[in-house]
């Protein structure tokens, strides 16, 4: 157990490797690329607590993205305050709105918690939809981006802003590491394994699944804020649910509950669609064979498929090394 | 201390729990015994709050519970195993065993601290484990492990917050006699300041292990006395020792 995690940990320190690597080789069009997988890679992340590690599978997670988004942009545009300020102000609302989903969905499980989640999200991607003030269908533009220019920093250029968000992400993958770590990390998992032993100990489990609702929701929120900031403008098909799906697929192709699998998801989708939309009009089919592939094996995502390769390349070292001492 | 007054339960227009009051003191290894169908796990689930009662009152340390859900109930220190075993997979006998001190000690919130650096807590798994026998298995997976361990582990589960109510469905049940033994021996060694329920199957080992012993036939009590006035009672010897000879 202690060898996946460290494995897990090792992965995460490559593919972070890898993404600093690329950006500092990638021209406008590789740093637009970089800031969207950095986003979906944040959004993906808070979908893993929820899906991955309490069982929770939820098909709105876009509309919690998308109410971070509208929130960052109501309150920049609309109202006139400064990026940082609405930046906090749209994650704790996306929390707060997520607590009171969450008091309602959790009430439910499983295939009537994806329904409903489904449901609510639906409704949210409609509300926004009809409210010609946020735009409507027409979506919202001239959204600010973050102003560090006071530490000499310009967000507005392309490249500074993926370096920000790809900075971002490890500093949220690490805070999460260690919430995994702790006592309320293995309550997570263990409603995951058996909420009605839970139950049966003594712990109020709807309580701890709306904590962790809300808890997935602010995280959610907060990615949606950054993608207004990344897009500039933004329409009501963020909230969609079909973007939700996309966000599950990352999940489920990268590997659930893995944490780091989610960001590799989010990276592989995100570069399918876009090597694969210049080559063929079907890309979506492709990542369907793809995705297909991965989870035929009865494998965990990439994330399970490396660490089943992993293993194998350690017994065999193990087993020449043995060889050799006895010989 | 546990107690049911006259408790009442019916799915549709089956009865299957009628008129049925315990008193569990302290100390006391009570055992509930009856044929397949007598009602024995609706009654269980009755107790922990899986089911709620058509009627009748629920009494731990003499606060009513019969509204309360089984988490709230488990919070008042009722514990229980199941019948079927409940454990959680994934994770090793020590991280089974650790989800029960985190929730039985409430520090399920404790967002930051390191679970691997809670001292307390593993020596309290590395007790229990060693008192349900699993004390070399720690470090195993749990799904790794034989039916009589994960049994073992079942009761295990139930005894990490030292309840003071202790309920146990059949802790026996699909185990080898050698495992038996051990598992009985567990029930006997148990601190006598907890009040132990069981539900047995097998009459003779009943005999030698309980204090008192109820009798149910289809829901209802048919007796409830010492080990040698359950033996010695014709009624139980007609419909229940009888009846199965009859079969």
């Amino acid at each position: 157990m202690q060898n996946l995690m460290n494995f897990r940990f090792a992965l995460a320190a490559l593919t972070m490797i890898a993404f600093l690597v690329s950006w500092s080789g990638a021209g406008y069009f590789g740093m637009e690329l970089l800031a969207e997988i950095a986003i979906l890679g944040l959004l993906a992340m808070s979908l893993d607590l929820l899906a991955g590690y309490t069982g929770l599978v939820s098909l709105g997670h876009a509309a919690l993205f998308g109410c971070g988004a509208y929130a960052f942009a109501a309150f920049t545009v609309l109202w006139g305050w400064p990026a940082s300020l609405a930046m906090a102000a749209a994650t704790l609302l996306t929390g707060l709105l997520s607590l009171i989903v969450g008091a309602v969905v959790t009430r439910v499980q499983g295939i009537f918690f994806i329904m409903i989640t489904l449901a609510i999200g639906e409704m949210g991607y409609e509300i926004i939809f009809k409210t010609r003030a946020l735009g409507g269908d027409d979506g919202l533009a001239g959204i600010p981006r973050l102003d560090l220019t006071a530490i000499g920093v310009d967000l507005n250029d392309p490249g500074a802003f993926a370096l920000f968000l790809l900075l971002i992400l490890p500093v949220v993958y690490l805070l999460l590491r260690r919430l995994l770590a702790s006592p309320y990390g293995a309550i997570l998992n263990g409603l995951h394994d058996n909420p009605v032993r839970m139950r049966a100990l003594g712990l109020p489990v709807q309580r701890y699944q709306i904590s962790i609702f809300a808890f997935s929701g602010a995280l959610a929120g907060f990615a949606g804020t950054l993608s207004a900031q990344h897009t500039m403008f933004i329409t009501p098909q963020l909230l969609h649910w079909t973007t939700s799906g996309e966000v599950l697929i990352m999940v489920i192709l990268g590997g659930l509950g893995t944490l780091v699998g989610p960001v590799i998801g989010a990276a592989t989708v995100t570069l399918l669609r876009h090597e694969l939309s210049d080559l063929t009009d079907y890309w979506s089919l492709w990542l369907g064979v793809f995705l297909i592939l991965v989870v035929m094996g009865g494998k965990n995502g990439v994330v399970g498929w490396l660490e089943a390769g992993w293993s194998i390349v350690r017994r065999g070292r193990v087993k020449r090394s043995s060889n050799d001492a006895s010989r | 201390m546990l107690r049911a007054e006259n408790i009442y339960k019916c799915f549709g227009a089956l009865q299957v729990t009628r008129d049925v009051s315990l008193k569990i003191p302290i100390g006391i290894r009570h055992a509930i015994i009856g044929p397949n169908g007598a009602g024995k796990t609706t009654l269980f689930n009755l107790l922990a709050g899986e089911l709620t009662p058509d009627a009748g009152r629920i009494l731990i340390d003499g606060q009513d519970v019969t509204a309360y859900a089984p988490d709230r109930r488990a919070r008042r220190g009722l514990s229980r195993s199941f019948q079927k075993n409940s454990l959680f997979l994934n994770g090793t006998v020590r991280e089974n065993l650790m989800l029960a001190d985190i929730v039985t000690q409430r520090y399920g919130f404790h967002f930051w601290s390191r679970l691997s650096d809670n001292r307390r807590a593993r020596d309290k798994t590395s007790a229990v484990a060693e008192q349900v026998g699993l004390a070399d298995l720690l470090e195993r997976g749990v799904s790794e492990l034989s039916y009589g361990a994960q049994r073992q582990l079942e009761v295990g589960l139930a005894l990490m917050g030292t309840p003071k109510v202790l309920l146990l469905d059949e802790p026996t049940s699909g185990m080898s006699p050698e495992e038996t033994g051990r598992m009985l021996q567990l029930i006997d060694e148990l601190p006598r300041d907890m009040a132990v329920l069981l539900i047995e199957h097998d009459m003779d080992l009943v005999f030698s292990h309980a204090d008192r012993i109820t009798v149910l036939n289809y829901g209802e009590i048919l007796m409830e006395g010492t080990p040698q006035q359950v033996r010695g009672s014709d009624i139980v010897h007609e419909t229940y020792l009888g009846g199965k000879a009859a079969h």
